[in-house]
């Protein structure tokens, strides 16, 4: 019988929001649309419209070893131009953001190529060559797995995704990225470092509270779905913590 | 050494304030009589890039900005998360009670009892400001930024 990958344990809606996330076969929706150009202009890795600079000369241009594993592995197309190695860091808010740190890199792990993520606590950072990571990025800034309220394109000072959201529901940002404008649109009139953007760039209104508590990956028994109501869940990872505790002792299932 | 037998109560609500909010809510609170000490706490607002390759830049911050309260003038440089006081007797407290409670209307705040604020000064308050410091003003501003707490005169 062929393996089915299962993603995750639980029944409530945020472990399917959680496998959802992470089942490649599963389309993402498409919440918002933001340009190519959008997307350089927040990462701030280069200008709009320049070539990629690159770390080495494209792999068509050098002589490669004779290696099977390089011939099993077809390279991505920023591999096989030899772009530098960039990221996006993203720091959600645990008031019901839509994805979290170790979700975000579970996802990525599942769906795409040449990626490596770090997880912390309140961030996600992921590292790529730069024509992949804008690809990347566009899709994470542009599906149900991004709010412009909740979560923050954070390269550095990433501080607030435990805080108390603001009195217009933005989450805390003391470097303010993004405003939310008169008109109900969050914009980011920053880079991910917190360097000035000659224009703001427009990401879309931030969801309301029912979108938010039904796309959620989050657990939280205040604004959101409590863990305990999860049996299923609780009863895994409990099951999890069990064997874990007990490995050193040659463990045998009762 | 003050008298640390006056109460101290923390007003925290549930979302972070602006500095329009912030300035309506301690000009509420500057109208009440029988206010000791208030200190307004939260997450900084740098007026430099922290961290990062952006490391010294300025940062601006439209929540960065002076508000008026009472006649006094203050640079808030923070976003206001909580704010603490301290009070003459129990009976201010339910002043402020009753005054919160028609101030936050669009969403819910705590009013906690307890010990938040410095009541004596402690060793490094004593290398820092030596024997003769004033104890009211003891643990109110961050001695590490050199800025001295605000006076706030109210008629009564």
């Amino acid at each position: 019988m062929a393996y089915k990958p299962q993603y995750g344990p639980g029944t409530s809606i945020v472990a399917e929001n959680r496998r959802k996330q992470m089942n490649p076969g599963q389309k993402l929706e498409k919440v918002r649309s933001v340009t190519d150009e959008d997307i350089v202009l927040i990462l701030g890795h280069r200008a709009p419209g320049s070539a990629y600079p690159s770390a080495h000369p494209p792999l068509t241009e050098q002589q490669e070893p004779d290696c099977p594993m390089r011939k099993l592995v077809k390279p991505t197309e920023g591999a096989k131009a030899g772009d530098r190695v960039r990221y996006i860091q993203f720091a959600d808010s645990m008031f019901n953001a839509p994805s979290q740190p170790y979700q975000r890199t579970y996802t990525e792990m599942y769906r795409f190529r040449g990626i490596d993520p770090g997880t912390l606590s309140g961030r996600q950072i992921v590292e790529c060559r730069e024509r992949d990571l804008e690809k990347y990025s566009k899709e994470l800034i542009e599906t149900e797995m991004f709010d412009p309220a909740l979560v923050g394109i954070r390269g550095a000072t990433v501080h607030g995704h435990s805080l108390r959201l603001a009195e217009d529901g933005m989450m805390f940002d003391m470097l303010q990225r993004n405003v939310l404008g008169e008109d109900g649109i969050v914009k980011y009139v920053k880079n991910q470092i917190g360097e000035p953007l000659d224009r703001a760039v427009a990401v879309g209104k931030p969801m309301d509270q029912n979108w938010l508590k039904a796309h959620t990956t989050i657990f939280h028994s205040l604004v959101g779905t409590p863990y305990r109501d999860d049996t299923e869940y609780i009863e895994y990872v409990q099951r999890i913590h069990s064997l874990r505790t007990k490995y050193g002792f040659m463990p045998k299932e009762e | 050494m003050m008298n640390a037998a006056f109460p101290q109560v923390r007003i925290v609500p549930i979302r972070m304030l602006k500095p329009q909010t912030a300035e309506r809510l301690l000009n509420m609170l500057a109208g009440i009589a029988g206010i000791r000490r208030m200190m307004i706490h939260g997450p900084g607002l740098p007026k430099l890039v922290p961290y990062g390759p952006a490391r010294g830049r300025p940062n601006p911050h439209s929540d960065r900005r002076a508000i008026q309260v009472g006649d006094a003038e203050i640079a808030l440089r923070i976003q206001l998360g909580e704010v603490i006081l301290e009070v003459e007797d129990a009976s201010v407290i339910e002043e402020i009670r009753s005054r919160c409670d028609g101030f936050f209307v669009e969403f819910p705040y705590q009013l906690q009892e307890g010990r938040f604020m410095k009541t004596a000064p402690t060793l490094v308050d004593y290398a820092k400001y030596g024997p003769d410091a004033d104890t009211t003003l003891i643990g109110l501003a961050d001695p590490r930024n050199g800025e001295s707490p605000v006076v706030i005169w109210t008629e009564r």
